[in-house]
């Protein structure tokens, strides 16, 4: 799986995200904190990584979530390493 | 009291033994009703430490802090024990229980010192230690059996609130959120 297609599949999530104001997600890179660039609460990382093991067809670890950074490079790398753990 | 390992639920199960608070803290006195997925009935009734310098009311903060203690933090404990086949005492070792957030309250009315009342949770999402769960909190009628009452309480009178017309509605809980933090990412200013 590109790191593109993942990209794209996450910012699909997050349009879902009722407190992410759709303009934003207009220029998403890998760069950008979802929680800090995109104003969305904490708590929603949680439910963000619940929405992409469904649509990325992964499972994720608690620890994984621990150690898993608020930027959308991190879900992507973690979407990676699981797929490869896998 | 049962062995936590023998347990499929918390009916019976001494708050104090699942809530690893001082006990000036936990307010929480006793298990009624609990499926581990879905729900969890519990109660407690108000001490005078509880209103004191409160105009002799049970505050509103407190009936937050209640109905999270009896819905998401001893669902979340007793989901995580289960799953890393420990006690609430080996888990206290590895986390911290903490409030994430919290979503819309309404109060209706106030409860008094001695006045019973109970927390009626719904477990709205559980995954990576996180727990979110909707409620209601009830005034509970003078001298009512508790376990005898909630002994044949069920998922479906769980989802329509299905009490005695004589339960008076207290508040309304909507995403009170909780997650078991690692006590390495935990940190506080002692």
């Amino acid at each position: 799986m590109e790191r593109q297609e993942i990209i794209d599949g996450l910012v699909e999530i997050l349009r879902t995200v009722r407190t992410i104001d759709p303009e934003k997600l207009k220029n998403v890179t890998e760069e950008t904190d979802v929680i800090a660039d995109l104003n969305t609460p904490s708590t929603e990382l949680i439910n963000i990584a619940a929405k992409a093991e469904q649509k990325f067809d992964v499972e994720f670890e608690d620890d994984d979530i621990d150690n898993m950074g608020s930027k959308v490079k991190d879900i992507v790398d973690l979407v990676i390493k699981v797929k490869e753990r896998a | 009291m049962a062995d936590f390992f023998n347990i499929d639920n918390l009916i019976g199960y001494k708050p104090e033994h699942m809530l690893l608070h001082g006990p000036t803290k936990l307010l929480l006195d006793n298990f009624h009703w609990h499926d581990p997925k879905i729900g969890i009935v519990a109660s407690y009734t108000p001490k005078a430490r509880d209103v004191h310098d409160h105009f002799g009311v049970f505050r509103g903060v407190d009936q937050i802090e209640a109905f999270a203690q009896a819905s998401i933090v001893s669902c979340g404990t007793f989901l995580e024990c289960k799953k890393l086949n420990c006690t609430p005492l080996q888990l206290k070792e590895r986390f911290v229980p903490a409030f994430i957030s919290v979503g819309m309250v309404t109060f209706h009315n106030y409860l008094a010192e001695g006045e019973t009342f109970i927390s009626i949770g719904k477990i709205k999402f559980y995954k990576f230690r996180q727990m979110v769960s909707d409620g209601r909190i009830y005034k509970v009628p003078a001298g009512l059996d508790l376990t005898q009452y909630f002994s044949d309480f069920n998922e479906s009178r769980l989802d329509n609130y299905d009490l005695g017309e004589d339960f008076s509605l207290i508040a309304e809980l909507f995403d009170i959120t909780g997650r078991a933090l690692k006590k390495e990412t935990f940190t506080t200013n002692k």
